[in-house]
């Protein structure tokens, strides 16, 4: 009994905790705490003091006008001020010198770059599917427009409604079907065997946990198997929201009746690419010149049409006749046997040598030659008829000749073309008169029946009577693939209608054509025209390219016309379907208003409402926890019952009703925040501060934080000048070690490097393969991005080191950054110095680090200069980068030294 | 400047099973680095832990053995499946349901080994494996766990992790965070991998939301055997030393000025890093063994690539 009792007291305690916990009030804007102090320059600086000064805490000096402006410039957009930014706010480090830069940062396109990449995480965006086979698929649209979203300052309610639910909103813009990417990145098997309705059911359940950590700071996945233990949300109300998100299409497809199932799901075409419509318009010029050359060749032909007709009109009349050549002598290499035969054709037999030469002499019985012929004939002692020999194991009577040569009184014959009754694939008869011996021809597979090839001459052969002709057929193939019964011919008469099909020469014959004729002759003409059949061609390569470019894709949300059922899950099993439910809002939080529609654009409206008292808190707070290190609420995921209280709640209910009245404008808190004296302060550590504040929960100082891996890199790239601010497109490939994405499965995609600018653009753009990430990231803490992630750790480990001293990247970064500061800084190596300094840290050098880094820079030059091929040996290593002509490479070896030191030191890799 | 004396110890002379020992490094697909002496400095996060009971456990070693026989075949007695061997599959594992790579009716099909019993507790165990049944009653199998996935990567991702999605910390990872490591020349968690990778890769020793230093450090078997071990082309080990010297003379500059402990953190852990690359090809130099260690872990070339 006393048992129960307990048990009941208990329950009652913990609904009255829940009913008025304070993240499920609307937040109301506190009055300023009074004070005295002239150190508050906004609002926030009140609510900070006042916790300070109830802490007998007092704030740290203002921070250094080089520390603050390198920690503006990282907080805001991720990169370091230039050394030329620093030497002009030294010159005028006035507070108005400050706004000006900040209201800069927050115009630069950097900024939404620096800002989608905790937002990223919080999206689990990535570049592959995930799970065994992990391909990768495109996405990246949707990357950019969160980019292009903060850099255009849209207001963040529309920055979620777009994201949940864009493709439904009336009229929907490409650019807001392109948003809803943000709840297309789950992760998605492919495996052989996986069931298509549990895959979509998971999808679900991810975006339902997304949605609630993301904009409602709640555990919602605690309520997915019963009621949540500790916060007011029960499993119906988890599928309430479920069933909003809950009319998506199956995502993975089966291919064919196989065991093979595809990544599927709604994708949308985005515009082509400015390159690609460069290339495009490039394209349609060309083809649109080709165009006209062919009309202009058409409209020539007409009066070419006329003079061809005559010509082969004649050339039909004089219908010469073929004379077969006497064969006076003939020779074959590896001496086959042969014989000559009363048709005048030579029939080779007895042993086949793998390869042979044919060597004819022949009486000329023509006063004029314009034409040869050799024919390959067939007979009955060849296999299947020839006409081709052929040797065991080749049964296919094949011959491929390589060469054929006519020679008159030692004089080669020139050839001006070549015709043959049929060519082997990639084996034209053109390739026997090209004085190339790997080209020739040959006939498969018109076995069985003669062969011929009519070579015409360039001029016509004047013979003087009893003048010898010599022919070589040169068969170098081996495999015994030579002819077995050649024979030839020659013509003296106008070799223009030879080839001439009947039916042509048919109509030509004519006295009186008719349409049909006129029309049949024009098409033979223009067929055969050699100029117009060239400018075709180009057309029809043109049209390959053009169709090559296709638009990328991305990938959407899209509604079901049929609305599915929703079933609460028992104990989250999806094949354990309970009560039906329909969509709904829990019961705890702010009411869906009855205007809106009960789908997923009413669901994302309720999501924004001002009256929503979670979405503001949880949404300054990620912004704030950025800026200081942690967040007001230091369980940033998680606002329940279960949440570490806050520790300033004024200044948070502030901030966010703040946001939320100043038009969800994230720049404008972002604003504020930087303008703070609070954040302005000195980050310096004392012992005091570390006694009685070591998590610098009361902000008595400026946090210094390890930088986010994207930012490690992206800060070393801007110091070596290497980093190429190019935006957008498809994901880039910076160089990693090989062997890292070396995972199973079909179309296994690879990594190679980029070699041009790609290689050298911020973390945002590179690629993201959940299996495999960038492995330079992961030793920075990053996520692999299977699921949402709301805060990384920040790490120091002896890995970081070590990526940061080996890492092909950044050796790569510190040569250049050693090739910028001697073709940057001119003078003694103190000046150089200290420009190394401005560069990689904003700042001049203290005496004892300019001393320790000369005489080491000293030391190395005099070591270089006495072993040149070391320090060759060294600056190889950078790949991607060249040093400029005439740079000294032993002194660039030894400033890599100190280039190397300056990008592993603790204070570059940390925003102070 | 806390921990000095750590900063100068000289792990040069270690010997590679001295190392071993005292990283207390698991063998196999995953490796767990083991646990329990609380006698590490305190700020450092990775430290080992006193837990709240007294342990008895030395060592953790977890085998994960792609494509290894079934359990069926090894250790799983199912007399009733061998009794029914041939039948066709009773309609309530069948019917309505989505199986991978069956189309028609499926047919039962138990082991075709002997499952003899061994030890006082009555083991039993797959014929072929007679010498493990000499310690059968010093074995503990755990029978109980089962799944509904039949897929690779979701199944391996719910063994590791619990859950057969991704997002969740491996066991490697729960055992680093919750019993933290003694060795101070290695990452608390380790991860060795012979021959194929599991079908979920990386996910299965990601930290999931714990973090990232509990995730487990890949130990390659091509290549550095951790990433980014060697020193890049035209830098010696003197060379190197200089540049450590450099960077710490520089961060303790900032020590003095800034007075963050983190800094301190920084200049052990480019020290560390500095032994590491002297440590850890060391550790994983197996040519020193013996020809009987080889032996006993058979790592000829003919025994498969299980330990080489």
């Amino acid at each position: 009994m006393a048992l129960l009792w307990t048990a009941m007291a208990t329950e009652s305690a913990e609904t009255k905790l829940t009913d008025g916990h304070w993240a499920y009030q609307k937040p109301v804007r506190p009055a300023l705490p009074r004070t005295d102090s002239d150190w508050p320059r906004n609002a926030i600086d009140f609510f900070v003091l006042h916790r300070l000064e109830t802490n007998n805490l007092r704030p740290s000096p203002a921070a250094s006008p080089e520390q603050l402006l390198r920690r503006v410039h990282l907080d805001l957009i991720g990169l370091p001020p230039s050394p030329a930014v620093v030497d002009a706010f030294l010159a005028n480090p006035t507070d108005a010198a400050y706004e000006t830069i900040v209201d800069d940062l927050l115009k630069s396109k950097r900024y939404g770059e620096r800002w989608a990449r905790p937002w990223l995480d919080l999206a689990r965006y990535a570049d592959s599917n995930g799970f065994q086979a992990d391909q990768l698929r495109d996405s990246w649209a949707y990357r950019d427009w969160v980019i292009n979203a903060f850099n255009s300052g849209m207001p963040f309610n529309q920055f979620v409604t777009e994201q949940i639910a864009g493709d439904m909103l009336p009229s929907a813009t490409s650019a807001q079907r392109v948003a809803t990417g943000f709840h297309r990145t789950p992760t998605c098997n492919v495996e052989a065997g996986v069931h298509p309705e549990e895959n979509r059911v998971n999808q679900v359940i991810d975006r339902v946990n997304t949605t609630g950590t993301v904009f409602l700071g709640t555990t919602l996945e605690c309520a997915q198997c019963h009621n949540h233990k500790y916060d007011p949300f029960s499993i119906e109300d988890y599928y309430s929201i479920f069933a909003f998100f809950n009319n998506t299409p199956l995502e993975v497809k089966q291919q064919g009746n196989g065991v093979t199932w595809n990544f599927y799901g709604p994708t949308m075409n985005l515009p082509i690419s400015t390159e690609q419509q460069t290339k495009l318009k490039d394209l349609n010029t060309r083809k649109e010149a080709a165009v006209k050359r062919v009309s202009e060749l058409k409209k020539a032909a007409k009066t070419e049409q006329l003079a061809w007709e005559k010509q082969t009109l004649r050339a039909l009349k004089e219908s010469p006749q073929w004379t077969v050549l006497a064969i006076e002598k003939f020779d074959a290499t590896g001496n086959p046997e042969h014989e000559l035969q009363k048709d005048g054709s030579i029939l080779v037999t007895g042993k086949n040598p793998d390869k042979s030469t044919y060597t004819f002499h022949a009486k000329a019985d023509l006063k004029r030659i314009t034409a040869i012929r050799l024919e390959a004939l067939t007979h009955p002692s060849m296999n299947k008829g020839g006409p081709g020999r052929n040797k065991a194991p080749v049964e296919n009577p094949n011959f491929i000749v390589n060469e054929f040569q006519v020679e008159t009184g030692s004089k080669m014959v020139k050839f001006a073309s070549v015709k043959a009754s049929f060519s082997q694939n990639h084996w034209a008869v053109a390739g026997s008169i090209d004085n190339d011996l790997k080209t020739g021809w040959a006939i498969t597979p018109a076995f069985g029946k003669p062969a011929w090839a009519i070579y015409r001459l360039a001029e016509p052969l004047e013979l003087k009577s009893e003048a010898k002709l010599k022919f070589t057929i040169i068969q170098n193939y081996g495999g015994g693939r030579t002819i077995g019964r050649p024979r030839l011919s020659a013509i003296d008469g106008n070799p223009n209608a030879l080839d001439l099909p009947t039916d042509i020469a048919v109509i030509l014959k004519k006295t009186k054509r008719t349409k049909k004729d006129d029309d049949t002759l024009a098409k033979h003409f223009l067929k055969e025209s050699p100029k117009l059949k060239a400018e075709e061609q180009t057309i029809t390569a043109i049209d390959k390219q053009i169709g090559a470019i296709k638009p990328a894709s991305t990938l959407v949300m899209v509604e079901q016309d049929r609305a599915r059922e929703t079933h609460v899950m028992l104990r989250g099993q999806y094949l354990s379907p309970g009560d039906k439910i329909n969509p709904g809002t829990p019961s705890i939080l702010h009411p869906m208003k009855k205007t809106l529609p009960r789908n997923r654009l009413g669901f994302s409206k309720w999501l924004t409402d001002p009256t929503n008292p979670l979405i503001g808190r949880v949404t300054v707070n990620r912004w704030w926890a950025e800026f200081m290190g942690h967040g007001i609420v230091t369980t940033e995921e998680d606002f329940g019952t279960q949440a570490e209280p806050p520790t300033h709640p004024q200044l948070l209910d502030w901030l966010a009703v703040e946001f939320v009245e100043r038009g969800w404008s994230m720049k404008h808190i972002h604003k504020l925040i930087v303008m703070s004296a609070t954040y302005r302060q000195s980050s310096r550590v004392s012992t005091e501060l570390l006694a009685k504040d070591a998590t610098n929960k009361f902000y008595a100082r400026a946090p210094r934080l390890r930088m986010s891996a994207e930012m490690v890199r992206d800060n070393a790239l801007a110091i070596s000048g290497l980093l190429s601010t190019k935006m957008h497109g498809p994901p880039i490939y910076p160089p990693q070690p090989s062997g890292i994405w070396r995972h199973v499965g079909r179309n296994a995609p690879k990594y190679i490097a980029a070699t041009n600018e790609d290689r050298f653009r911020r973390g945002v753009y590179v690629v993201w393969r959940r299996g495999a990430p960038y492995v330079s990231f992961m030793n920075f803490d990053a996520p692999d991005r299977g699921a949402c992630v709301v805060r990384r750790p920040r790490t120091n480990t002896p890995l970081q080191a070590l990526t940061l001293l080996n890492d092909e990247a950044y050796i790569e970064m510190a040569i250049a950054f050693a090739g910028r500061i001697l073709n940057e800084a001119k003078g003694t190596p103190e000046a150089k110095i200290n420009y190394a300094y401005k560069t990689a840290l904003g700042r001049a050098p203290r005496a004892a680090e300019a001393i320790y880094l000369k005489k080491l820079l000293l030391k190395r030059r005099t070591h270089f200069e006495k072993n040149p091929k070391e320090a060759a040996l060294l600056i190889s290593g950078a790949k991607g980068w060249k040093p400029p002509e005439g740079m000294d490479k032993g002194d660039l070896a030894a400033w890599f030294f100190i280039a190397n030191i300056l990008l592993n030191l603790d204070e570059t890799i940390t925003k102070s | 400047m806390p921990h000095s004396q750590h900063l100068h110890t000289n792990y040069a002379n270690d010997s590679r099973r001295e190392f071993l020992k005292t990283s207390g490094l698991g063998i196999g697909a995953l490796g767990l680095g083991s646990v329990l002496n609380p006698n590490l400095f305190a700020t450092n996060p990775a430290a080992s832990k006193q837990p709240h009971f007294q342990p008895r456990a030395k060592h953790i070693i977890y085998l994960h053995m792609v494509g290894a026989p079934s359990q069926l075949d090894l250790f799983s007695h199912k007399p009733e499946l061998v009794k029914r061997n041939g039948q066709k599959c009773p309609d309530h594992m069948f019917k309505g349901k989505q199986l991978a790579f069956i189309r028609e009716h499926p047919l039962l099909l138990g082991t075709r080994f002997k499952f003899p019993q061994h030890g006082q507790g009555g083991l039993h165990l797959c014929e072929h494996l007679p010498k493990l049944g000499t310690v059968a009653d010093e074995l503990c199998l755990v029978q109980s766990i089962r799944t509904e996935h039949f897929n690779h990567a979701p199944a391996q991702l719910f063994q590791h992790t619990g859950f057969g999605r991704f997002g969740r910390p491996g066991i490697g990872s729960w055992v680093s965070y919750g019993l933290g490591t003694e060795n101070k020349d290695l990452p608390s968690y380790v991860v060795m991998i012979t021959g194929s990778v599991a079908g979920a890769g990386n996910s299965l020793w990601g930290s999931g939301f714990l973090p990232t230093m509990h995730q487990g450090v890949e130990f390659r078997s091509s290549g550095d055997p951790v990433l980014f071990l060697s020193n890049p082309k035209g830098i010696g080990r003197g060379d190197r030393r200089e540049l450590v010297d450099g960077i710490n003379f520089l961060n303790k500059q900032s020590l003095a000025d800034v007075g963050d402990p983190e800094i301190a953190t920084r200049i052990e852990q480019y020290e560390l890093a500095f032994r590491m690359q002297a440590s850890v090809p060391e550790l994983m130099d197996t040519s020193r063994e013996s020809k009987d260690t080889h032996a006993m872990y058979g790592t000829a070339a003919w025994q498969g690539e299980f330990c080489q």
